[in-house]
């Protein structure tokens, strides 16, 4: 469609990205101690963000680039319950996280858990166990990082961009990123934050105008509404099925409500969910937000029908290898149907959209490495000073890593995973949420039933068969095994996992199998800012023995 | 029975509007279909984005009353209050 790039576009994207770049690298100087050689300071950001900010950093975290172009992609290619599901998700997901986050919040504070994990070695003892959820949190992170990348592709073909050449085609994505990893690694948890502001700023304009507008220029949400029911009940040459629903029918209620309830589940044990909510300043901070952040989801139910205006709009969805690619809806809808100047804003927003979650992403992961696999396995003495830098070179590595994922390997093999991350991070469910409340499971038992719902979540992937493709994983969609009925298989081995815990758990307290140690105490859990143990960032640091932070 | 009346009435109500926060919006027989229509969007889509709305709201009420709760549990245990501005300021000039 596009052959040529179009300058208009290109000039603004550039500016807005050069905009944002300066921010990045003057983030590590905001409200900063001066010192970013801690995890503390370069990992969470000082631990000192307030509502305001959590909520552009957590908005900016969890709605990333990739959803903006999936979302209506999916609504585009098959309709409600691959796509829709995304709103009842994202409203559930926030009355669960106001529940137990907070809890995770003070035990975390009191004992300077960076991760999860940190969390969960600590609270059962077993560095195994620990083990297990750190390498779940990097399996499930990489292909999302590897997302961001396809998602400003997506973008970078739209403008013209890309060609033949191999150097030309890759060239714009190996800048950005190059420019990501530079001011991640000087500036840390800060530059995400800071950038969040302008890339939620810019995405709610261009959500709000595409809102109002286009309806308007393309005859109403009647008509729209119209084309995408008629689109959808459309037969599927391959299957002779209908093409996707417009409104789940009897079959697929099941399957729509484990979708939203597994997915918003899972949400909050992504390691760099935990990242931005550890980096606030109170426990308070994160309920607060859980009240304020589904302004997001409104956002994000509004884009989602994107999708049936680009049915509606009849666009052209071919990329430049000529096969279809869903994933071109949302840019080429903007393409066709707004003026160059304000598709180059939309555009901006989407490239910049996909920096900062990536750069979140990178920095848990690495973080993950570091509290988890470095200190707990490699160097045992690690000082505050080496973990930074530890810290500081695995965000590099992952995000090279999720790079040459994205420009050696097949694009589906990317989806595959992140489908597969969702599916994957769901199984440490057990042992930090549960682990917040009760001690009663046990270490062994946990770690058995993540080991039996990682491998069963895993097959029955991997047996979903694209029916127009005849490829594996063509979906997270599968029947409930004994039963015809289809339903979120993150969800179906969240459940055999639960199972597994409780009877490997009476079992071994039976034949008495010794419990770790725990160092948590029970008023850990509700402390907050200023309380006796409660560590503000000074006094980590001066325990540590490394630089003093006020000098 | 006295163990149940133990529990602070800002737990119980907060409790019982988060789950129906997160159960009314998964109850998919309920809302899966098109009639009404309200300004052009199937019931199926205005319903569930009206949802945003009605959570936040529930979240919000529990936010007020746990925090209330919290606020009296911690003077009672003679703790301070960490929203308070000067909690971090005093502790610099402390040191």
């Amino acid at each position: 469609m596009n052959t040529t790039v179009d300058w208009v576009q290109l000039t603004i994207v550039v500016v807005i990205f050069a905009g944002v770049t300066a921010m990045g690298f003057m983030a590590s100087r905001w409200r900063s101690a001066g010192h970013l050689d801690n995890l503390d300071e370069w990992g969470l950001g000082g631990r000192g963000f307030g509502t305001f900010i959590t909520w552009f950093l957590l908005g900016g975290d969890l709605y990333t680039a990739y959803t903006f172009i999936a979302v209506p992609a999916a609504m585009y290619a098959t309709g409600a319950i691959s796509g829709f599901f995304a709103v009842p998700y994202t409203i559930v997901a926030y009355p669960i996280v106001f529940v137990f986050m907070a809890r995770l919040w003070s035990v975390s504070h009191r004992h300077g858990y960076v991760t999860p994990a940190d969390f969960v070695g600590g609270r059962y003892g077993s560095k195994a166990l620990s083990l297990a959820v750190a390498v779940t949190g990097i399996l499930a992170t990489m292909p999302y990082i590897a997302l961001q990348l396809v998602g400003m592709q997506a973008v970078f073909e739209t403008m013209g961009l890309g060609g033949d050449d191999l150097l030309a085609k890759d060239l714009p994505l190996l800048i950005a990123f190059a420019v990501l990893a530079a001011y991640t690694y000087s500036s840390g948890l800060r530059a995400p934050a800071m950038i969040a502001f302008v890339k939620d700023i810019l995405i709610y304009v261009v959500i709000l105008v595409a809102i109002f507008y286009l309806p308007h220029v393309l005859g109403g949400w009647d008509s729209i509404f119209g084309a995408a029911q008629e689109k959808l009940a459309k037969p599927n040459p391959a299957t002779g099925k209908p093409t996707g629903a417009f409104i789940p029918g009897d079959a697929g209620y099941v399957s729509y409500w484990t979708l939203a309830l597994g997915s918003a589940m899972a949400l909050f044990m992504y390691p760099h969910s935990v990242t931005a909510v550890l980096s606030t300043k109170t426990r308070n901070v994160v309920r607060r937000n859980a009240t304020l952040l589904p302004a997001y989801s409104l956002l994000l139910g509004l884009l989602a029908l994107l999708g049936f205006m680009a049915i509606k709009a009849n666009v052209n969805v071919k990329g430049l290898d000529g096969l279809a690619n869903p994933q071109l809806a949302i840019p080429r809808l903007f393409d066709q149907e707004f003026p160059s100047w304000f598709a180059g804003i939309a555009f901006a927003a989407i490239a910049v959209g996909a920096l900062v979650p990536a750069a979140i992403m990178s920095i848990a992961a690495a973080n993950l490495f570091t509290r988890n696999i470095y200190r707990d396995f490699i160097k045992k003495d690690a000082t505050p000073a080496q973990e930074a830098k530890v810290s500081k070179l695995a965000s590099l590595v992952v995000k090279f890593g999720a790079l040459i994922f994205v420009l050696a390997m097949d694009k589906t093999i990317a989806l595959n995973l992140q489908l597969l991350g969702g599916i994957w991070i769901l199984q440490t469910f057990p042992a930090i949420v549960v682990g917040l409340y009760t001690r009663w499971f046990h270490r062994y038992a946990l770690l058995a039933g993540w080991a039996v719902a990682m491998l069963f979540g895993t097959i029955s992937a991997y047996n979903v068969v694209n029916p127009a493709t005849k490829k594996h994983f063509g979906g997270s969609i599968a029947n409930i095994p004994g039963t015809s009925t289809p339903a979120y298989i993150a969800l179906t081995a969240f459940v055999l996992n639960l199972v597994v815990v409780i009877a490997l758990t009476v079992l071994f307290r039976a034949i008495k199998v010794p419990d770790g140690k725990d160092s948590t105490h029970p008023t850990d859990f509700t402390a907050d800012r200023g309380d006796p143990g409660v560590k503000d960032l000074p006094e980590i640091v001066d325990d540590g023995g490394a630089a003093t932070a006020k000098s | 029975m006295s163990r149940l009346s133990a529990v602070k009435p800002a737990y119980w109500i907060s409790g019982v509007l988060l789950v129906v926060a997160v159960v009314l919006p998964l109850l998919v027989p309920t809302y899966a279909k098109v009639d009404p229509h309200l300004w052009g969007f199937p019931f199926f889509y205005w319903y569930q984005l009206m949802w945003v709305f009605l959570s936040a709201i529930l979240v919000s009420i529990s936010y007020k009353l746990l925090r209330t709760e919290e606020r009296r549990r911690r003077a009672a245990q003679g703790l301070g209050d960490p929203e308070a501005p000067e909690a971090g300021a005093a502790k610099d000039g402390d040191q």
